[in-house]
């Protein structure tokens, strides 16, 4: 009997050794990345969604072997998240938090453009590479104000390309579109109406937009630029004054909380029959939930959508990853989760090519980055910065959106670039082109 | 579409946005005016008010104008028990303690009702949504002239309440002088529970109205209303029920009329400019009296 105690005894202590040894190893062979994302607070929907594409991109890395050093050990990725509270203040307090106590070997994350840049002097100061997958204005890389943004690397397009490829998609497709209909010549100038938030956000678009007419000589009129302030819910007046200015199509720079209730007013309440343009954050299941029947015809500028992907090479990855992530979380991921997600690749794939975690050489591995496209369609399928702004250029479509009769909702098509498109774009029955009268 | 349309139209949805400050200036007003206490929450009520609407629609599909009495009467009941169990042991303890406790209500009943609810932005539609009736020469959507009939209704029933019935008088009366209510025989702590909980269900009568509109709510919706109707009652006159009422009407037209001829960026900060100009001329506000 006593021998029996005693062997199990011997047998603890050894599996206990084991154990020990085991995670010791584990800890050499673990790189730390930390995760910022609004996990509370008004953004908090988004930060959820990034942070759990984080983990289910650490997930699929680890499956597969983790990242091979220089001296080709194999490290696990370890995700550590900061909670910005979706404000400036928690925003550097995760960061601090993440660098200081958490030691992270690299960040990716960071949503609001306000949140994200308040803690960008907190990056420069540590040097330490961060991948920002969330915000975005083009102020992230391109600040004025001294603050060294060198270890700051963007994924995530900016309000520059989204109102640059929705104007040029305004020009190439509604434009004739709307001519044909009236039977006009191609000299009759569009008519444009702009309703932007009064923020860095919205008014990056309404510049995006306007210097994209002047830099093309764009055969495109700005009738009305309405603006409005951020989480507005009652956009009526702004809406009358658009209509009184007879527009062709109505650009909305807005969030989807604003974009929604603005298309659903203006069809609804101010009888404004018109194409309505939206930037790509309005591509989630809420806005379709809450815009119903009134987004019929309407326009999302997008890179993800939940409901659509664009034809070739992402088509599977995208489902793939639309697959892991409900598998793991029973919901479905979004536009910021789908960048996040490929955030974390890149930073494993920046370690991997350094080979080591030190700071400065994978700051170089991402300066000098060529990697395959992961699950967002990027422009020649390749993801790398360029060498000034340290920016990304992804692929976008536009897609509209048609009433599916089993979903009660809408849902979205690929219209355009014709490399990416699954249909083709129409104009609604019940549109009614402006007049200068 | 020729200006002076374009004008009515204009007055018309500042007239619609009246209408919900009205009630929720209303019912802040009937708040201070009988306990004196300074509410920063209640457009918390209005959020409640309106979570409440929008799960019985989803729940039940029923007609979201006829749930304005569940909600109503639910608020009642909430604002009862946090009357009951917050404000009436501090109350005379001193301002900042009502301003501190009902600014922790806020984040309380906030991220209370995230966690039941989450945080998403969330809608409902009308049934009469896509109607619309011939007013002059405007063709306005029906929703928004049922908003209009039932907020008059809603101020109807106060006033008759308040001036036909024991608990309305006894109201007025606490109101007027509450050592002078207690001196008479009337209990005064009844009569705060009663005017909170009515306070509250006005509140939550503007949320239902704010749903039934299509505009979008979520948790944390309540706290820029809640300060608009600070800026209407203080406009109006603290305590003054005609002043809540003409107040929100003035505050409605302002921010519409704001936001056509001097941009959208102005809507919230004319209804202050405004503020500010009355307290400079007249500082008891439009239908203040001295000592309130």
């Amino acid at each position: 009997m006593n021998y029996r105690i005693l062997v199990i005894a011997v047998l603890l202590v050894t599996a206990a050794l084991i154990a020990g040894c085991s995670q010791q190893q584990a800890a050499t062979g673990v790189i730390k990345i930390g995760v910022i994302a609004s996990l509370t607070g008004p953004a908090s929907n988004v930060g959820t969604n990034m942070w759990q594409s984080a983990q289910v991109a650490a997930d699929k890395i680890n499956a597969d072997g983790g990242v091979t050093l220089k001296d080709g050990s194999k490290a696990q990725l370890k995700l550590i998240v900061g909670d910005d509270e979706s404000t400036a203040t928690g925003g550097q307090k995760a960061a601090t938090k993440l660098i200081t106590e958490d030691k992270v070997d690299i960040l990716v994350g960071g949503y609001s453009s306000a949140v994200t840049s308040s803690y960008e002097q907190t990056i420069a100061d540590n040097k330490i590479p961060f991948i920002v997958t969330g915000a975005s204005s083009p102020i992230i890389t391109h600040r004025s104000d001294g603050i060294d943004t060198s270890y700051v690397f963007h994924h995530c397009p900016t309000t520059d390309t989204y109102g640059q490829y929705t104007t040029l998609f305004i020009d190439q497709v509604i434009r004739p579109a709307v001519n044909k209909k009236l039977g006009a010549a191609d000299t009759r100038p569009f008519r444009l109406a702009l309703l932007y938030q009064d923020t860095a956000f919205g008014k990056g678009i309404q510049t995006a937009v306007n210097n994209t007419i002047t830099d093309n000589r764009l055969n495109i009129q700005l009738v009305s630029q309405q603006s409005f302030k951020m989480g507005e819910s009652d956009f009526r007046t702004q809406l009358t004054a658009i209509k009184a200015a007879n527009p062709d199509a109505l650009y909305l720079g807005a969030f989807p909380n604003e974009g929604a209730p603005a298309i659903t007013q203006a069809r609804r309440d101010i009888g404004l029959s018109t194409i309505f343009l939206s930037a790509e954050n309005n591509d989630n299941a809420q806005f379709y939930k809450d815009v119903g029947q009134y987004g019929e015809g309407s326009i999302i500028e997008s890179r993800f959508s939940p409901y659509t992907a664009p034809a070739g090479a992402v088509t599977q990855d995208q489902a793939s990853f639309k697959q892991a992530y409900f598998a793991k979380f029973g919901t479905y991921p979004d536009m910021m989760g789908a960048s996040t997600y490929d955030g974390i690749f890149i930073a494993a794939k920046a370690i991997g090519n350094a080979g080591t975690t030190d700071k400065a050489a994978v700051r170089q591995a991402l300066v000098d980055m060529k990697m395959p496209q992961v699950i967002e369609a990027m422009k020649n399928q390749t993801i790398s910065f360029s060498p000034d702004f340290r920016e990304s250029s992804f692929d976008l479509w536009m897609e509209q959106l048609a009433m599916n009769a089993t979903a009660g909702e809408t849902r979205p098509a690929i219209v355009w670039p014709d490399n990416l498109k699954t249909t083709d774009f129409i104009l609604p029955s019940w549109y009614v082109a402006g007049n200068s009268s | 579409m020729d200006e002076f349309s374009v004008i009515l139209q204009i007055i018309f949805w500042g007239l619609y946005a009246g209408c919900i400050y009205i009630l929720l200036a209303t019912g802040l007003n009937l708040i201070f005016g009988v306990m004196k206490v300074v509410n920063f929450a209640h457009g918390e009520f209005l959020m409640i008010g309106a979570y409440i609407t929008a799960t019985v629609f989803f729940l039940t599909g029923a007609n979201p104008y006829l749930i304005i009495v569940l909600s109503m009467l639910a608020l009642i009941g909430i604002g009862a028990v946090v009357e009951r169990l917050c404000f009436r042991p501090i109350l005379g303890t001193g301002k900042l303690n009502e301003i501190f406790l009902s600014i922790g209500l806020i984040y309380i009943i906030q991220n209370g009702a995230a966690m039941i609810w989450g945080d998403a932005w969330q809608s409902i539609k009308s049934p009469y949504s896509g109607i619309t009736v011939p007013i002059g020469p405007l063709a306005v959507p029906l929703d928004y002239v049922i908003i209009m009939v039932m907020t008059a209704v809603i101020l109807c029933g106060l006033y008759v309440f308040l001036k036909k019935t024991t608990i309305g008088m006894q109201m007025q009366a606490t109101s007027q002088n509450r050592k002078g209510a207690m001196l008479v025989g009337i209990d005064v702590e009844r009569i705060d529970v009663i005017s909170f909980g009515l306070g509250c269900a006005l509140a939550a009568a503007a949320g239902t109205l704010w749903v039934v509109s299509g505009q979008v709510f979520n948790p944390y919706m309540g706290s820029i209303p809640a300060i608009k109707a600070f800026a209407i009652i203080i406009l109006g006159g603290l305590g003054s029920i005609p002043g809540a009422i003409i107040g929100g009407l003035l505050m409605g037209l302002a921010e519409n009329g704001a936001a056509y001829f001097l941009g959208g960026i102005w809507k919230d900060a004319i209804s202050f400019v405004i503020l500010i100009i009355v307290l400079v001329i007249r500082p008891t506000g439009l239908f203040g009296e001295k000592g309130e």
